[in-house]
């Protein structure tokens, strides 16, 4: 392995996949009947052990693949590559503040 | 600005990457837009303050567009995938074609599970 | 046939029309050289082999680059728009400077680093089942439309463009080489393999259907190892 590009770039194409599954039962959870949406349904969700399983994980490879994405979006540019170790950085600690954050809303229920 | 050039496309390979770009800069919105809803999940009246504006008719648009850019760029990506892993190059035409059609059929499909459970 | 050309001269771009009479046959090369012979010599363009070889001569028409000696005007209608190949800084007219084409060719070290030397040469052998694996890709002929057509190599100039990559590849693949290891140092840079996003441009329009982005691809997959 070649630093961490090859990792990413792996990486981002499994969270690719995994979301294409989790986000069309995320979907279908929250959107194939009128309730689901309703506080208490949601509540019961965010209340219960196997969907907040299902959401960390969900939150996990959305946000790593949105901050991902957007770091090669940034690093394709000229002032992007100049500044990259700053662009990595920051995306990074973006990134993992996001997923600490999701886990803490998750963990208040 | 230089950015501008990736939209400036010479075959549907390049809208297709131009669009993959753009939703997925509008999906990295939602994303930071939707942890603010779960932040408002800690009281019901804010939740069903917020829910009873954006889970709504007026709404339905903006949501049907969001399932099209989910959609689009969740296919896409795999297509991408796939010749990522170098298969089906010579076959690239076909590939997208089916990819559009999957996309399509996949936002109609949505919008229909989405405007069902609004009428309920 | 109307020819629409962007021209540039004295740091000033403008847009000049010529009417070309049009024979059964004709190439877009044709027709400009008879822009310079007939009406105006001061039009500047490049071209050598005039049969798809040397790569001289790709420019941009009806905004997408081809090779001016194989476009065929009968394929176009009554009026045909010509402008320098994208990505490239313009020096005159249709003539864009190449250097950095070519550096960014250089820095991959496109040439077979073998078990030989000029002293005491050993017959490199290969099957033609080897050669099969890489012979397509030996094919570029460095017109540089695929980088025009990148949108990597649009937004940042230091990206080594599918061209350079393909010919690392090209190298890479080829059992007489062994200067594998060297060349993936390089195009494993965050300007290498890295900016390509499969854009997929660069296959559609290669004169020699080569296909970059496969050869990108699979070198990519080398880059893992």
């Amino acid at each position: 392995m070649r630093g961490f590009e090859p990792l990413a770039w792996v990486f981002q194409a499994i969270s690719g996949i995994a979301m294409v599954f989790l986000i069309t039962t995320h979907f279908l959870l929250t959107h194939s009947s009128h309730d689901l949406l309703s506080y208490d349904s949601v509540l019961y969700r965010m209340t219960n052990m196997e969907y907040k399983i299902f959401y960390a994980l969900l939150l996990i490879f959305v946000t790593f693949h949105a901050f991902n994405g957007l770091r090669a979006i940034i690093l394709d540019t000229e002032g992007g590559m100049r500044k990259k170790g700053a662009v990595n950085a920051v995306i990074v600690t973006a990134a993992l503040i996001a997923i600490f954050y999701g886990l803490y809303l998750l963990s208040k229920f | 600005m230089g950015v501008m050039s990736w939209f400036k496309y010479k075959s549907p390979f390049g809208l297709a990457f131009a669009f993959q770009r753009i939703t997925g800069i509008i999906l990295l919105f939602y994303l930071i837009l939707h942890l603010c809803y779960l932040t408002s999940l800690q009281s019901r009246e804010l939740y069903e303050t917020l829910t009873s504006i954006t889970v709504s008719r007026q709404f339905i648009i903006f949501d049907s567009l969001l399932i099209l850019c989910g959609v689009f760029h969740g296919v896409n990506g795999i297509r991408i995938i796939i010749h990522e892993l170098g298969i089906g190059h010579e076959l690239r035409r076909v590939v997208l074609a089916v990819s559009a059609i999957i996309a399509i059929l996949g936002w109609i499909i949505g919008s229909y599970i989405l405007f069902m459970a609004l009428g309920d | 046939m109307k020819f629409v050309i962007r021209r540039f001269k004295d740091d000033k771009s403008f847009w000049q029309s010529f009417e070309v009479p049009v024979k059964k046959g004709m190439t877009l090369l044709d027709g400009l050289f008879y822009i310079r012979e007939n009406i105006d010599p001061s039009l500047a363009f490049r071209a050598s082999c005039r049969m798809g070889i040397c790569g001289s001569c790709a420019v941009k028409v009806n905004g997408r680059p081809r090779l001016a000696c194989e476009a065929q005007l009968s394929k176009f209608k009554k009026e045909i728009k010509i402008e320098p190949l994208d990505n490239f800084r313009v020096i005159r007219d249709l003539v864009t400077e190449f250097e950095g084409f070519f550096a960014k060719h250089k820095k991959v070290k496109p040439y077979l680093i073998a078990n030989t030397d000029y002293e005491n040469p050993i017959e490199q052998l290969q099957t033609p089942e080897e050669l099969k694996k890489y012979y397509i890709f030996t094919l570029c002929i460095k017109c540089g439309s695929c980088l025009s057509v990148c949108p990597s190599s649009a937004t940042l100039e230091s990206s080594l463009g599918p061209a350079a990559l393909v010919s690392a590849y090209r190298f890479n693949a080829d059992s007489r080489d062994r200067g594998k290891e060297e060349r993936l140092k390089i195009v494993s840079e965050s300007f290498g393999v890295w900016r390509c996003h499969s854009a997929m441009e660069c296959s559609e329009v290669c004169p020699k259907q080569i296909e970059p982005a496969k050869a990108i691809q699979l070198l990519r997959r080398e880059t893992l190892r």
